[in-house]
């Protein structure tokens, strides 16, 4: 079997649409919309958000799974924690199935972005965990946060307490990357630097500029969900306590707010 | 039971079927003012190198094998088939303006990933 898995021979059935970021963003210029992922204002938001979700838990379960066939050499306990992830995602992925079905969506009801699977094009498990497990699963918090303080709103247990259940799987997995980071790079700061670069550039290509901002700062807008009005966040939001739990720092957090995008291994 | 759905599933509009269709009917044909008439100025060369990898009278039949939207945009692929041809991929989107749905791109899925073996 072929180690690292470039992103243009990700295997999918033939019925599903994959599509690079770009022709998705091509699509969404054209109707007046933001370039970036369907904002909390918009009609679809719910299930383009919720199908969005549910391709990247795939490709997370893919990742990890593939992380452990591409380093054979990786130290033991570093293969357990990459299977249980892969157990892990493949659960996520099952939720997020059932949760679309919730919100009258199916998976391939929208396509299927190739970005998260380019993030895992790095040929060091230690760059693989900072950019999967630290920069990935880091967004993977924030966009949770947010999405529980929404069906909060929105009084829907089902949703609130299905992503509180996967984010709680999350923190963990940062927790395991900023982990594994330094252990896997003890006594060679070369390799620890290369490694942070890696997060780093996964941190700028989904901190949409300077575009995360603290709970208390975001601006609101009123949107319809289904039979209820509510008012939810304008953009995207930071998860700090989630990130704290996972083993930010405080410094960590700001700069990422401030979209530097530079979040060091604890 | 379990929990119900708390939304309809969007269904795509009955007239995005009837362009793909007219679009691929022509492009089975060989009929160029149709697909040129379904094609704006800046997606036509695209489209165009699609038709002319489609020989004529070659196939005679075609089938939706993907579909996904954007908001109101759909991304649809299709394969042509026909006897002793080998099956024909290729992927456009469609999208409506003033009543009028028109390919917004196109892509010839031909020696590219589009299946498991791939």
């Amino acid at each position: 079997m072929q180690r690292m898995i470039p992103v243009d021979k990700l295997a999918r059935p033939e019925d599903h649409i994959l599509l690079p970021a770009n022709r998705t963003r091509n699509a969404r210029s054209e109707q007046g919309l933001s370039p970036g992922n369907a904002m909390p204002y918009e009609d679809d938001f719910l299930k383009s958000r919720m199908h969005g979700i549910c391709g990247g838990e795939f490709q997370a379960m893919e990742a990890a799974g593939r992380t452990l066939y591409d380093f054979p050499d990786a130290p033991w306990e570093f293969q357990l924690d990459m299977a249980r992830q892969v157990w892990d995602e493949s659960r996520h992925a099952e939720i997020y199935m059932k949760l679309l079905e919730y919100v009258g969506s199916y998976y391939g009801e929208f396509p299927e972005g190739e970005v998260l699977w380019s993030c895992t094009q790095a040929e060091d498990p230690a760059a693989r965990v900072a950019g999967i497990n630290r920069g990935l699963e880091g967004l993977a918090c924030d966009v949770f946060e947010q999405l529980i303080r929404i069906a909060q709103k929105m009084g829907d247990k089902i949703i609130e307490r299905s992503v509180d259940y996967v984010l709680a799987d999350e923190i963990t997995h940062v927790r395991m990357g900023s982990q594994w980071m330094r252990k896997l790079t003890e006594g060679d700061p070369e390799r620890f630097k290369r490694a942070q670069e890696f997060q780093d550039r996964i941190d700028e290509l989904f901190n949409f500029g300077p575009g995360r901002k603290h709970v208390e700062d975001v601006d609101h807008v009123k949107q319809r969900i289904n039979d209820k009005e509510i008012e939810i966040d304008s953009g995207i939001t930071i998860a700090r306590e989630a990130r704290l739990l996972a083993g930010f720092t405080e410094e960590e957090i700001d700069r990422l707010v401030k979209g530097f995008g530079k979040s060091a291994a604890y | 039971m379990g929990p119900q759905p708390i939304a309809p599933i969007v269904e795509p509009p009955p007239e995005m079927f009837a362009a793909a269709d007219r679009l691929l009917n022509a492009l089975i044909r060989g009929d160029r003012t149709t697909i040129e008439a379904m094609t704006p100025a800046h997606v036509r060369d695209e489209m165009m190198q699609i038709a002319n990898a489609i020989p004529a009278n070659k196939y005679d039949r075609f089938e939706l094998i993907g579909r996904a939207r954007v908001s109101k945009h759909y991304f649809l692929k299709a394969m042509l088939t026909g006897t002793g041809a080998e099956p024909f991929k290729f992927q456009f989107r469609l999208g409506e303006t003033d009543g009028k749905w028109t390919v917004r791109e196109a892509l010839n899925l031909t020696g590219r990933r589009s299946a498991w073996s791939r």
